[in-house]
């Protein structure tokens, strides 16, 4: 967008000085003088943070694909884990329907939390405390409390409106939807706040409704915290098990209507744990993609959001 | 174009606080209006129930014959340039120029005719495809007005545009409005808290306090009539000196004016022109004097008589180049009501007065530059007594007829 083209030349001045400023500060030889231990902590938690994704590639990688006969340094590569995946289970599909979920529950998240965030930050009306308060102590309850209930409601519509019923991504959607909108509505709100109501009444004077307000002048402001919204929903989507798993109670690992996380669950059920192992890591790798991908696409605007705030005179 | 009228306007807000009582006010098309007062007075509440920014608890607005109290602000052909510009971050200047006319459908090439006069006039045609961001104070403020004039609305309103900017910039940006405004012939309300803004910027001047209007008027007669004592020292840099006197018999059926044991023989003419004085004979009230109206004898033509002067001690002199400003003592107590709190709070001045430690009040006066007057210095003022000022102690209400 040309908000972010805007603000590079700022980040890339900030990048390009920063060396300059180093060099001049540090005397030759006490580089490794004082500072040593800070790096050797820095690479421990490298190594903390890395070993399970360096776990996982290696299997995902071998030749054996068993738990019991993994080895921390491969000794041959092979795609032969891969091809066992997909020739035996609807991976694919499974992978799709993931993504498909996900970008949907991010982008209605976003959008409804966005509407419900403006009308508390912009609108007086009665409940408007109240409203805020319980969307608060909504969330304080942990999901896995309406697990019963959402079993109990998903069998029932299921003989009432099929379409809603077991194993229904609108009804994953839905219930998606409802968890997070309160504290990300709490999250946006929290930012529109931060942008003057002059901005507002400037755009009212010119001529703007309620609606033309929020689209043409406050969502091009929020950018960044939407992004992180559209992100966080996104991850959390991608990696939710427990209400998929209420929800597609009864599939089996060859039906192609289950996401990514019940899938792989699957595959390390019962007494398989040890022999699946290979195709699982395949699968957990290919599923991390998206999310990675995404992060470098709306890192970007997440960036030159928190610059933009701060050099904004 | 378009003349703004409020009729009897009232807000008062769900707590019971009036913010506005009965303004009324009759803006005629074309007219430059300043509304001043200090913090507080309801004057930017007076302006955005004009602008349909807040609701109207009670009372008319008109804007060229027609009720607006439910019309919204689109509606009503308004431009307002707010004291922080808030001009669109995330938009080029064009764009945030453009705006209006984009909600309101305007055609293309109209628009872009329409921006390109403004922003010529307003000196922008360089800076149209940068963001606000990049611009400086006095050049976003100059968008902010780019984006009312373009509209070219019935009515300008300006809520303290140019207190964000410094004081030179200021100074330019003053006199560059006026000139926009009197090319334009936009009936324009200007909010300030400056009174310098207000006396060198408006057709006419509103003075507000505490939600109420005191008076409306060109500059120059709230300068030098005004009707109560809070324009009285509101207006004029330095503000009127004020104080406590008693009115009495003279020689003569004269009357003078006692401050401690020294009196001044009020002039004959003003007496005659304000006769109410002679029923203040015996009593207290508050006397202001301007600064320019307290000399050095010796240094004018017409050197007032030995009962018209004030005898005192320089206490501090500061040299303006055209001026000096001498500051002394008068032997009698200030003047305090509600409305010279007010006025030395919104100095800044807080209740400090006593600083110095005077017993009496203290005085400014503006003596030539070639006095040779030093702080600590006995000095003899000459006062023009045929322009002192009386005010009620109670009413606060200036003595005339």
């Amino acid at each position: 967008m040309s908000a972010a083209a805007a603000d590079l030349p700022v980040t890339r001045t900030a990048a390009s000085t920063a060396p300059v400023a180093v060099t001049r500060r540090r005397r030759p030889g006490s580089a490794l003088g004082s500072m040593w231990w800070r790096h050797v902590i820095g690479v421990l938690a490298l190594v903390f943070a890395l070993f399970p994704v360096w776990f996982v590639l290696i299997a995902a990688f071998s030749k054996d694909g068993t738990l019991s006969s993994q080895t921390l340094v491969p000794e041959s590569l092979s795609t032969k884990q891969y091809k066992e995946l997909v020739d035996n289970y609807p991976f694919w599909r499974w992978f799709l329907n993931s993504l498909g979920i996900s970008l949907v529950t991010a982008f209605f998240t976003v959008l409804l939390a966005a509407m419900a965030a403006y009308a508390f930050s912009r609108l007086r009306f009665r409940g408007r405390r109240s409203g805020l308060m319980t969307l608060l102590l909504i969330q304080m309850f942990p999901a896995s409390l309406a697990f019963v209930a959402i079993y109990i409601m998903v069998q029932q519509l299921d003989s009432t409106y099929p379409a809603l019923g077991v194993g229904s991504v609108i009804v994953l959607v839905l219930f998606y939807l409802g968890g997070a909108l309160g504290s990300n509505a709490w999250l946006i709100k929290g930012f529109f706040d931060t942008i003057p109501r002059d901005l507002d009444e400037s755009a009212q004077i010119d001529g703007a409704t309620h609606n033309q307000i929020f689209w043409q002048i406050i969502l091009p402001l929020a950018a960044p915290v939407l992004a992180i919204i559209f992100l966080l929903s996104f991850i959390a989507s991608q990696a939710e098990f427990l209400i998929a798993s209420v929800i597609m109670f009864g599939e089996d690992t060859s039906s192609p209507k289950l996401t990514v996380a019940v899938g792989l669950r699957g595959l390390l059920a019962g007494d398989r744990y040890d022999l699946r192992w290979g195709p699982f890591a395949v699968g957990a790798v290919l599923a991390s993609v998206p999310v990675v991908l995404l992060f470098q696409f709306l890192q970007r605007y997440i960036v030159s959001g928190i610059t933009a705030g701060a050099v904004k005179g | 174009m378009a003349d703004v009228v409020l009729d009897e306007v009232y807000k008062i807000y769900d707590n019971g606080f009036e913010a506005v009582s009965g303004l009324s006010l009759d803006v005629p098309d074309g007219e430059f209006l300043v509304l001043v007062g200090p913090s507080g007075c309801g004057k930017s509440t007076a302006l955005r129930m004009v602008a349909g920014l807040e609701d109207i608890t009670k009372g008319e607005l008109r804007i060229g014959g027609n009720r607006m109290n439910e019309v919204p602000s689109r509606d009503r052909d308004i431009a307002m340039v707010f004291q922080s510009y808030a001009l669109y971050p995330h938009m080029t200047v064009r764009d945030n120029i453009s705006f209006g006319l984009r909600l309101r459908r305007m055609a293309k090439e109209e628009i872009a005719k329409r921006v390109h006069k403004s922003s010529t006039t307003l000196g922008l045609s360089e800076l149209l495809e940068r963001k606000p961001g990049m611009l400086s104070g006095g050049q976003r403020q100059r968008v902010a007005m780019g984006r009312a004039i373009v509209r070219d609305p019935q009515v300008f309103l300006m809520d303290e545009p140019l207190s964000n900017l410094d004081a030179k910039l200021r100074v330019q940006m003053r006199s560059d409005i006026q000139a926009l405004q009197q090319e334009l012939g936009v009936t324009t309300i200007y909010v300030t808290h400056d009174q310098i803004e207000a006396m060198t910027m408006g057709d006419r001047v509103a003075v507000m306090r505490k939600g109420v209007l005191l008076q409306v008027d060109k500059p120059q007669t709230l300068y030098d009539d005004p009707d109560n004592l809070f324009v009285a020292g509101f207006i004029g840099s330095p503000p009127m000196n004020l104080v406590q006197g008693e009115i009495g018999e003279g020689s003569g059926g004269s009357l003078v004016v006692r401050l401690g044991e020294q009196s001044l023989v009020i002039d004959d003419a003003l007496v005659a022109q304000r006769p109410a004085i002679r029923s203040y004979v015996g009593r207290s009230v508050a006397i202001g004097i301007r600064s320019e109206d307290l000399t050095q004898p010796g240094h004018h033509h017409d050197d007032a008589p030995a009962d018209r002067r004030l005898r005192s001690t320089a206490l501090l002199t500061e040299a303006l180049g055209s001026e000096i400003v001498v500051h002394f003592e008068v032997p009698a107590p200030p003047v305090e009501t509600d409305d010279t709190r007010e006025l030395r709070a919104d100095a800044g001045a807080g209740d400090a007065i006593g600083a110095l430690e005077l017993q009496g009040t203290k005085f400014v006066a503006s003596f030539s530059p070639r006095s040779t007057v030093r702080p600590g210095d006995a000095i003899e003022v000459a006062v023009d007594t045929r322009r002192l000022y009386l005010f009620d102690l109670e009413t606060g209400a200036a003595i005339r007829a």
